[in-house]
């Protein structure tokens, strides 16, 4: 049951939005670009961080992994591969250099760097100096160069299990690599973007040459994922690029200078520290050092936020500004209509309304204008961001299936409330406080 | 109950109002002004007071305080017998749209409203609430005791001034008052018009209404039941 004062307020607000529909309507337009600025920059950041907080999972690993980097020296392959096997809390990564397509000529990415900036010019380095631990330096002599050929140089990535709960690759097509059945003599490998990318625009022929490899073999390309990387990389299950490399190349004191060789990268779950220790103790027992090993927490998502707020607040406060403007609009309508009603005010005292219903009135039919301002506004955003969604989606994989945040939908109601408060309570208080005699005075 | 106390019986009805020794002091910018100095004034049920007094001499500011639009500085107001000198202003609009009904020299008619939806307003104030067709009923009564039924969806810019004058009287009576306040009613009247709306006026003391009119017309005065002259702030 709806009392009496609130149902007279429901009647007098109509009316009087009703007898001023322009100014309503005037008042709503600076208000509603108030609003939809917070929204707008609300969803924005929303989204960018959700979208960044995917590309981060993807690149470095999901938060809470523990990540280990170890050389591909003294055996260290091998011993990771075996230490691992069957678990599944851990999953090792090793990297090294292949070339697909044609056998003995320079691939057209060399050094395995994106396609984009693949055979722009020649040869810019120098002689290269090699220095050792004891401090003694000698020239490398340059490998020979291969003449130009159709092969496309990628990081080669075999994996003792899968790297998914670890690093969340999105499936373009095909299927993922799977590690539950017997190792398949067909080796068989699942690309990512950017080498799916080489390979179509190249027309490389399918031999692939694998660094320490003795011979060429002819892959099966099963899928193509999503990896968050620029570089072509293709993966594999480690036991099937035994079958035709025995041995992981070790990798030479060149090749590490060069920043190439086998690197080695391990993911375990939080709560692995035994693990840990016993792969670092059989490492050690090999024969590397305690500081050839790096293991680190990945905590991107905090680093990230920290970032992202800094960002955040500054656009908020522009937000913000724009949003007073709209306030400062809403205001000046009010104290105008106010002004001009005065008669009504003080005669709708005079026939027995409260001072502090009439205030209600005044500010109801701002909060009224101010909510029904956001809701608008946050329509538009919605609307926006699927007409936004449908021109530049394709361009940005990770927004595609990218919602409204409901944060910027409480944002704005919020945004209206406090810009109908604002804009109302004054009006309101000068309603109340209209002086009935002088006014009705003859 | 074994025992009753015999109580005095009162035989003079219980005046509908009061004042007693009402000062009214304006404090504006400069000298403070006197505009009314112990006003002594009383209205009986069924009475009607004419109030005459030059331009300027405090009738309105008088009836702005019976109407409670405002409060005096000195002297004590009883309504019904009771002093209601120091009411919260919560209490006096409940009091304003319950007891009074206002008649101004200006009309005061919302413009962008029907006849029917001004006389409305009376009963759209938050004091209390009756249903829609209620509402309606007793709208189109206090249109009909004033005679322009018939104009109930007009807006006050299609109406005659002595039609506006009786649309704003409905609203005074729409919520059956026990006391009017006219001020000047008839002031933006022609001669005619004016007769007419004195006499729809007087006709609500048949029930019982109080009515206190403030005129410049001694015409008009001669009809109410008692005539009063303000003068220098004070009656004589
Ligand atoms: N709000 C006000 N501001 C300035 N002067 C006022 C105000 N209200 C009343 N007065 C003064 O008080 C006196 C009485 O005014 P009023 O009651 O309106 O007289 P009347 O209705 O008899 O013409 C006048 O001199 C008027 O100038
Ligand atoms: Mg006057």
């Amino acid at each position: 049951m709806l009392s009496g004062k609130f149902r007279s307020a429901l009647v007098i607000g109509g009316q009087g939005i009703r007898a001023r529909k322009l100014r309503t309507f005037l008042s709503m337009v600076s208000l509603f670009l108030g609003v939809l600025a917070v929204v707008a920059v609300q969803a924005g950041s929303e989204i960018a961080e959700r979208a960044m907080l995917t590309d981060v999972e993807l690149q470095s690993g999901k938060d809470g992994t523990i990540m280990g980097y170890v050389p591909g020296e003294k055996g260290a392959p091998g011993i990771v591969e075996s230490t691992l096997k069957g678990r599944t809390d851990a999953v090792a990564m090793i990297s090294s250099r292949a070339i697909i397509g044609e056998p003995g000529v320079r691939p057209i990415n060399e050094g395995g760097m994106p396609f984009e900036y693949a055979n722009r010019g020649g040869d810019y380095s120098g002689p290269m100096v090699y220095c050792d631990a004891n401090g003694t330096c000698t020239e490398q002599k340059k490998e020979e160069r291969k003449p130009d050929g159709q092969a496309i140089e990628v990081s080669m990535v075999a994996l003792t299990g899968d790297i998914r709960p670890f690093k969340p690759f999105r499936s373009v097509s095909g299927t993922w690599l799977d590690f539950g059945t017997a190792p398949s003599l067909a080796p068989r490998i699942v690309l990512n973007e950017e080498a799916a990318k080489g390979l179509k625009q190249y027309r490389v022929p399918g031999e692939m040459m694998i660094d320490g490899a003795t011979h060429h073999v002819s892959p099966q390309i099963i899928g193509v994922v999503q990896d968050g990387s620029s570089q072509p990389r293709v993966y594999m299950r480690l036991d099937e690029l035994r079958t035709w490399m025995p041995a992981a190349a070790a990798t030479t004191e060149v090749d590490r200078f060069r920043g190439g060789g086998t690197q080695l990268e391990l993911y375990l779950q939080p709560g692995t520290d035994d693990l840990q220790q016993l792969i670092k103790a059989k490492l050690t027992g090999a024969g590397l050092e305690q500081n050839q090993m790096h293991f680190q927490t990945v905590n991107s998502k905090e680093r990230m936020e920290s970032q992202l707020k800094i960002m955040r607040l500054i656009f908020l406060g522009m937000a913000f500004l724009v949003l007073l403007i709209g306030v400062a609009g809403i205001l000046n309508v009010g104290l105008a209509t106010v002004g001009e009603r005065v008669e009504e005010f003080a005669l709708r005292r005079a026939v027995g309304m409260s001072r502090l219903l009439l205030a209600g009135i005044v500010l109801a039919e701002t909060l009224l204008t101010g909510l029904l301002t956001a809701a608008l506004a946050i329509g538009a955003g919605v609307g926006g961001l699927q007409v936004a969604l449908m021109m530049f989606g394709s361009r940005f994989p990770s927004l595609q299936g990218t919602a409204f945040p409901w944060e910027a939908g409480v944002a704005g109601v919020i945004a209206g409330l406090v810009a109908g408060v604002l804009g109302g309570l004054i009006p309101a208080i000068r309603a109340a406080r209209i002086p009935i005699a002088t006014v009705m005075r003859a | 109950m074994t025992q009753s106390f015999e109580q005095p019986t009162v035989q003079v009805q219980a005046p509908l109002l009061q004042l007693n020794g009402i000062t009214k002091v304006l404090k504006g910018q400069g000298e403070p002004r006197t505009i009314l100095s112990g006003v002594d004034f009383t209205v009986h049920p069924g009475q009607s007071v004419a109030i005459l007094g030059r331009s300027g001499s405090g009738k309105s500011t008088l009836l702005s305080l019976i109407g409670l639009f405002d409060r005096a500085d000195e002297g004590k107001y009883f309504l019904h017998g009771n002093d209601i000198t120091k009411l919260p202003e919560r209490r006096a609009a409940a009091l304003r749209s319950a007891e009074f009904g206002f008649v101004f020299q200006r009309f005061f008619l919302l413009k962008h409203l029907t006849a029917a939806q001004n006389v409305a307003m009376a009963l759209v104030n938050g004091q209390g609430w009756s249903a829609r067709r209620k509402r309606k009923q007793q709208v189109m009564e206090a249109l009909e005791q004033v005679g322009i039924a018939h104009l109930a969806k007009s807006k006050p810019t299609r109406l005659s001034g002595g039609e506006q004058q009786r649309v704003a009287i409905a609203r005074a009576l729409v919520r059956q008052p026990r006391i009017i306040l006219a001020d000047e009613p008839t002031g933006a009247l022609d001669t005619e018009t004016g007769n007419l709306v004195v006499e729809v006026l007087l006709n609500t003391t048949r029930q019982g209404c109080g009515l206190v009119l403030v005129t410049h017309d001694h015409d008009h005065a001669r009809k109410m039941g008692r005539v009063m002259e303000l003068r220098d702030g004070r009656f004589n």
